[in-house]
């Protein structure tokens, strides 16, 4: 075994780990090309890590450049004969916010990650290691440790139970990406609903739900807006996980999504004095009444007619 | 190494995806170096194959892949060996499905380290639905969409960079759409969409850093254009087929046009390694153009003969201001303490003016005027503890008040219209948790929030609500395991109406890695939903006001899934998920007329058993074989269910 590391470390001393500045002889970094003869598989593959870059970034200082920069300086942990304790940032053995602390004193200037710190992935002890693999990597882009949907679904198995259902947003075929709709790194607050929930989702073009990013003939702006839309969002009629609905409606038939709300009572809906309920013409005991989408097909928006007739 | 494939491999087969791509990838993984760089591909082209027995429409509505050759995925990682190439350092690209089938992708990133970074990604989706009757009043659709993203960035890792982009999106294909004609209660028919949807977006930008100042700014336009038209020029019925009503021709232009340009800032002010401050603020324009013109002939209920034209013009407008301030303050490696204060504005208003010509004679004509405004403040202060490093709580204060605005008009002859509204709705919640790591492998967490609304919009929103979570983990290298557990409950009532809303649902996962080639993966979920809404509807021209609309969903979700690595050279893969919802429990459907007074259930099963082979012929070649199978079954009717093997034989080969 022990040959075997020297061979590697043999074949890969012709490699280099980048220009690095050479450290003064009191500094404590030692540079990457130190690391190398005792993590032979880091360092063999570091040049296809986005990282790697940082060292050959001109006047980048040692403590910006390669392995240092994320793990601090190495010069104890060489002369110690390596030794977890002897790293600044082992990060196996840090504390999740020692771990938010080491990427965002680089990442923090990449605007999703504002919220970071108040995201609820960080209240739950989720923070970058946990989702993302530095060296072991399943995606050359963001370093995830596996591709995005199964992070996801690692911890959260009820949508993944959602995705399973017979009609779904196509994330299991790799279509689309649980990043299209969350911010996983955090979402601001109070963008249109008032409370907390839902949290970490993206918001569109025009600060609205991230469905309309990819739906857009349903964003309008509307002279007849279908209020219900714009005030409490998409999901006051959709499931947009998965349904049984081939319109990921929350329930199985239309009928039933619209007359929960349109029953005329208390004082809710745009005008406070209830949502209209249907009027005498409409017979529910007769199934044709029933499919309210074949009449009223501008559901969403209307710029002709206020009962979204056409 | 190996081992390390293995693992990763035995990851990415967690979550069970389609058969097809093969995860596994020809060639080495390490690749193999021409000159300053190293390369690493992979592509894998086959057969795809279907054989769908049923519904092939509900087939397609949810799965959808058809027969073909196709480049069922590829790979290509060009990177320089010293992060100094002429040209480029990186180029990646990524692609599946491309060929024909329904859901393609393609990722491609190129890059010079310090000078530019592009990156593309284009998809395209091939969606059917066939206007399922289960969903009546649904559209018959099948239409591709397209969506490319281009991000050019320059100077990426330097403290000013430049930001360019371009997004596309497009809809298009036929469908049929449902209308009525030729007043309130006349008859529906059908009749052809031509759909033509496109929205272009342009974006500049740049970020800017000084000291521990950094600043992002972002300008972009929106263009949108809807061309669909729609037409019917052959005599079919109406859905009435007893009454008088005919529409014989239908013609129909609505080219709806418009813009949204906006701007986006964000401030990030690092003050201390104990102090941050972020602002963000972003204003948007949004306004769209239109026309109708529409000409129907055919004959009223009464059997007279009818022609109607309809013109009508105008625009919407909807401009929208949202700022957010996050104050954020570390006093110790323990506490974070953070606090946001947001603000949105959205006013959305439209002006049309709607004429109709009736038989050749002036009609009605009517200018229309609506304005729905929307602002909400809120203020959320989050704390978070860790006193020590087994355990840690955290909590939050959330409030925010919303105001709603309405006002409509309409004016015939006589004007009339509505008495412009104001609305105010105050939200207060709290969250409470605890995270728990006792041990290394084990890790538990718990969350509550209660949360009032006092006004909510509407009967089904969010009033007086309770949430709970509780997971808890155990990871090890060689065994994992997670349970979870969600509870939402929420009560919205009047005096008259109440709507309450149940939600629970717990799940476990597990995986287990007995030896370094095999992979077992487990899970089973249970989500529960029932929901007691008030009703107020005509039956009979009499308004029923007694019934409650009462829906339960018991949906059950097993999945199980075992990796193993044989001989080195061969990957087998077996694979089973099975979601039933079991409704309440019954097994027969309600009569009609009982539609609303018992509860509303959906029973349905969703099978899909999956097995794929793999096997290394080469150092750079494998051959693939997969069998996928879909069984749908709806309990109480069986006109939609259908069963369909789907499978696939491939070569990987790696150049």
């Amino acid at each position: 075994m022990g040959l075997r590391l020297l061979a590697t470390a043999g074949v890969i001393s012709c490699w280099t780990l980048g220009a690095q500045t050479p450290a003064a002889n009191d500094s404590p970094f030692a540079g990457s090309n130190g690391c190398r003869p005792c993590h032979p598989a880091q360092a063999l593959q570091f040049f296809r890590n986005p990282h790697f870059k940082t060292t050959v970034a001109k006047g980048a200082t040692p403590e910006n450049m390669g392995c240092e920069a994320c793990h601090g300086a190495g010069k104890k942990h060489i002369a110690a004969g390596g030794g977890r304790a002897t790293i600044p940032n082992a990060f196996s053995l840090m504390q999740p916010n020692q771990v938010l602390d080491a990427c965002l004193r680089c990442h923090s200037k990449d605007v999703n990650r504002a919220n970071i710190r108040r995201s609820s992935h960080t209240q739950a002890n989720v923070v970058c290691t946990s989702c993302h693999s530095i060296h072991r990597s399943d995606s050359a882009k963001s370093l995830l440790a596996a591709k995005q949907a199964d992070v996801c679904y690692g911890c959260h198995s009820d949508v993944r139970a959602q995705f399973s259902q017979p009609f779904k947003h196509r994330v299991n075929e790799g279509f689309m990406t649980c990043s299209d709709c969350h911010n996983p790194h955090g979402a601001n607050s109070g963008v249109s609903k008032t409370g907390h929930r839902p949290r970490m989702v993206e918001t569109g073009l025009q600060n609205e739900q991230p469905c309309m990013k990819c739906h857009t003939d349903k964003r309008g702006p509307f002279l007849f807006e279908h209020a219900a839309v714009r005030v409490d969002g998409c999901e006051s009629c959709h499931s947009p996980h998965g349904s049984t609905n081939a319109r990921l409606l929350k329930r199985p038939v239309v009928f039933t999504v619209c007359l929960e709300c349109h029953n005329g009572s208390g004082s809710f809906g745009r005008q406070a004095d209830g949502i209209p309920t249907q009027s005498a013409s409409h017979n529910m005991a007769d199934p044709r009444y029933r499919n309210c989408t074949t009449c009223h097909v501008r559901v969403h928006g209307s710029n002709a007619d206020r009962r979204f007739l056409r | 190494m190996r081992v390390l494939l293995i693992v990763l491999a035995n990851v990415a087969a967690h979550a069970q995806p389609v058969v097809a791509p093969t995860p596994q990838t020809a060639g080495s993984p390490r690749g193999d170096n021409a000159g300053a760089y190293n390369i690493t591909n992979s592509w894998e082209v086959g057969y795809r194959f279907r054989d769908v027995d049923g519904n092939n429409g509900k087939y397609r509505s949810d799965v959808n892949f058809g027969n073909g050759v196709r480049l069922l995925g590829g790979t290509l990682g060009v990177t320089s060996r010293d992060g100094k190439g002429k040209w480029m350092d990186e180029l990646l690209l990524d692609v599946r499905g491309l060929g024909n089938d329904p859901y393609q992708f393609s990722s491609f990133r190129v890059q010079k380290n310090a000078l530019y970074r592009y990156d593309l990604l284009w998809r395209s989706n091939e969606y059917f639905n066939p206007a399922l009757p289960i969903a009546g009043g649904d559209h018959f659709l099948s239409t591709n969409r397209q969506m490319q993203d281009h991000d050019l960035t320059l100077l990426p890792q330097s403290k000013l960079k430049f930001r360019v982009g371009y997004s596309r999106n497009t809809q298009g294909g036929p469908g049929l759409w449902t209308g009525q004609w030729f007043d309130g209660r006349g008859d529906e028919y059908s009749y052809f969409a031509n759909i033509r949807r496109n929205q272009d977006e342009y974006r500049l930008g740049g970020d800017l850093q000084i000291g521990r100042l950094k600043l992002s700014i972002s300008r972009g336009w929106e263009l949108f254009k809807d061309d669909t038209n729609f037409n019917r020029d052959t005599l079919t019925p109406g859905a009435n087929t007893t009454d008088r009503n005919t529409l014989s021709f239908l013609r129909r232009d609505e080219p709806l046009h418009g813009k949204t340009p906006y701007w986006r800032a964000h401030l990030l002010a690092e003050l201390s390694k104990q102090f941050t401050i972020h602002g963000r603020f972003t204003h948007s324009d949004g306004q769209r153009d239109f026309i109708y013109d529409e000409f129907a002939r055919g004959t009223d209920r009464l059997g007279a003969g009818r022609n109607r034209q309809t013109l009508l013009t105008g625009a919407g407008r909807r401009p929208v201001t949202t700022g957010h301030a996050t104050l954020t303050w570390i006093p110790n490696a323990k506490v974070t303490v953070t606090n946001q204060t947001g603000y949105h504005q959205t006013r959305m208003e439209g002006d049309g003016k709607y004429s109709e010509i009736n038989n050749g004679s002036a009609g009605i004509a009517i200018a229309q005027f609506q304005f729905l405004g929307i602002r909400n403040v809120s203020n959320t202060s989050e704390a978070s503890w860790q006193p020590v490093k087994q355990a840690g709580v955290f909590g939050s204060y959330h409030y925010a008040e919303r105001r709603i605005r309405s006002n409509e008009q309409e004016d015939f002859e006589i004007p009339r219209g509505t008495v412009p509204i104001e609305q105010i709705n105050r939200n207060k919640a709290g969250i409470f948790g605890a995270r728990l790591n006792p041990v290394a492998p084990l890790r538990i967490l718990f969350s509550a929030e209660v949360g009032r609304n006092d006004r909510p919009f509407y009967p089904t929103s969010d009033k007086n609500y309770e949430a709970y979570t509780a997971r808890a983990s155990w990871r090890q290298k060689k065994f994992d395991l997670s349970t979870d557990f969600k509870s939402f409950n929420n009560a919205n009532s009047t005096s008259l109406y109440v709507h309450s809303s149940t939600g629970r649902t717990w799940g476990a996962t597990t995986g287990f890695t007995p030896r370094a080639n095999v992979r077992i993966d487990a899970g089973y979920n249970y989500l529960h939903l029932d929901t007691l809404t008030g009703l107020a509807y005509f039956a009979d021209f009499e308004l029923v006001e007694s019934n409650r609309s009462y829906y339960v969903s018991n949906l059950h979700t097993l999945h199980a899934g075992v990796q193993a690595q044989v001989r080195k050279n061969v990957d087998l893969y077996a694979g089973f998920v099975r979601t039933q919802d079991r409704g309440d429990g019954r097994s027969a459907a309600p009569g009609t007329q009982s539609i609303f007074t018992a509860a509303q259930v959906f029973p349905v099963s969703y099978a899909s058993p999956l097995a794929r082979v793999s096997f290394q012929v080469r150092a750079n070649l494998r051959a693939n074989f997969g069998w996928q199978y879909y069984d749908y079954a709806e309990k109480f009717a069986r006109a939609q269910n259908y069963a369909a093997h789907t499978g696939y034989v491939s070569l990987s080969y790696s150049f």
